[in-house]
């Protein structure tokens, strides 16, 4: 899985490289980069892990459609840990073991983003917006008793509904600091499990490739 | 412009997996360690009153058999003995006809494994770059494609059997085990705690003598 994370991040860097050679060419390319806190909820939460990732981080590069829209892609990656104490677990029909479970899941999106920013280019300091995003995660699912473990890679289908500010860090400026927080809906159905739901609350700075 | 953004990609890259956590580096060897249970639900332990537990153990290396008495082999023995007697069975001599017979056995599994350099060497300049040599730009070569590595894994199994109802079934049955794997199961040091949590884990091994 090492490996294929790996990969992925060099796709998305090779990605970034050339697109931000193109943006010298055609223009309204703009980079998102974000730190991500992410928080489980529903099942997820109840049943697997419980804990916030602190661990995480997204890339958006979005095309500028006018004033007020843009689309793009999304990629990023989250890390979500947990260790239970010490437990007794039912594994087979009169076998009982006792463990310290660990659940380790990791999430990469890959999603195609829509953005409304409903002051467009108004100039104003504060400009909200609004954003939508469809794809699917790549899903590293590891859990073990002890130190004994088994592991799932997967892909889920992900949709992604956000909001935030975008502040310039001066006027007119495309480039600038912004804030929000993006509900994912991740289904994933492995292990009797239904989702892995979560809200992403995150921080970054956003520039212009040109 | 391009190079900045390179930048704080491959930055924002290096820290998203970097600071993933691996579960196994949060393990300490006690929280490694699993004790697994199982047991026939149609036996009524408490119709058994006595047993006889082995004084030795067998060492079962890979389907080979021996029998050995090492301090921690001793050390389970022991702690087998207290709670088997906590839970109110008596301990008798194997020409005593004891109800149970308990075995302690110590497991044995090795696998081997292949490290194909050439994968390996994949990534090798990611983990140590010629740069850091002093040789920025060259290759890596490996001149051999293979090797064998052999990992040996360990358990340490308790064993109850039904020697009251044998006679009777021409058979002699496994009633209870205990499984104790992970870090430092074969530490002397270690064995009363193991054979306890076997125990508290089965409430249900108990006896009115």
């Amino acid at each position: 899985m090492k490996r294929i994370r790996n990969i992925f991040f060099v796709a998305f860097i090779m990605m970034i490289s050339s697109l931000a050679a193109n943006a010298q060419q055609k223009g309204g390319l703009k980079l998102d980069l974000n730190y991500n806190y992410s928080i489980p909820l529903g099942s997820f939460k109840n049943d697997i892990i419980s804990n916030a990732s602190p661990r995480g981080v997204t890339g958006d590069l979005m095309y500028g459609i006018n004033n007020k829209w843009a689309a793009g892609l999304q990629l990023g990656f989250q890390d979500f840990y947990q260790k239970y104490p010490r437990d007794l677990y039912k594994t087979g029909n009169n076998e009982v073991t006792s463990a310290v479970l660990s659940n380790s899941v990791q999430t990469m999106p890959v999603l195609l983003k829509g953005v409304f920013t409903p002051l467009g280019n108004s100039g104003s300091l504060v400009q909200p917006y609004i954003s939508a995003a469809t794809g699917f995660n790549i899903i590293d699912f590891r859990q073990y008793l002890g130190e004994f473990g088994s592991s799932s890679n997967s892909a889920a289908f992900t949709a992604q509904a956000g909001a935030g500010i975008m502040m310039p860090f001066r006027k007119n400026s495309g480039a600038g600091f912004s804030v929000g927080a993006d509900y994912n809906y991740v289904s994933y159905t492995k292990f009797g499990y239904n989702n892995l739901n979560n809200i992403s609350l995150r921080a970054g700075i956003h520039f212009p490739l040109k | 412009m391009k190079r900045t953004i390179v930048v704080l990609a491959a930055v924002a890259a290096v820290a998203a997996v970097g600071c993933s956590k691996e579960p196994l580096n949060h393990l300490t060897p006690e929280e490694s360690r699993i004790y697994v249970t199982n047991h026939d639900s149609s036996v009524n332990f408490s119709s058994y009153k006595t047993y006889n537990l082995t004084d030795s153990v067998a060492v079962i290396d890979n389907g080979h058999a021996t029998k050995e008495i090492t301090a921690t082999d001793q050390a389970y023995i022991d702690a087998v003995n207290k709670y088997m007697q906590q839970r109110g069975y008596v301990q008798v001599g194997k020409d005593q006809s004891p109800d149970l017979a308990l075995t302690v056995n110590r497991i044995y599994q090795t696998s081997s494994g292949i490290v194909s350099y050439g994968d390996y060497y994949d990534y090798y300049g990611g983990y140590w770059d010629p740069y850091y040599w002093g040789y920025s730009g060259y290759d890596y070569y490996v001149p051999y494609g293979y090797s064998i590595y052999q990992i040996t894994e360990g358990a340490v199994s308790i064993d109850m059997l039904d020697l009251k109802d044998a006679s009777g079934s021409n058979k002699i049955s496994l009633v209870w085990n205990g499984l104790i794997r992970g870090e430092g199961i074969f530490n002397a040091n270690n064995a009363d705690a193991q054979v306890k949590a076997l125990f508290d884990q089965s409430t249900y091994l108990q006896t009115n003598n």
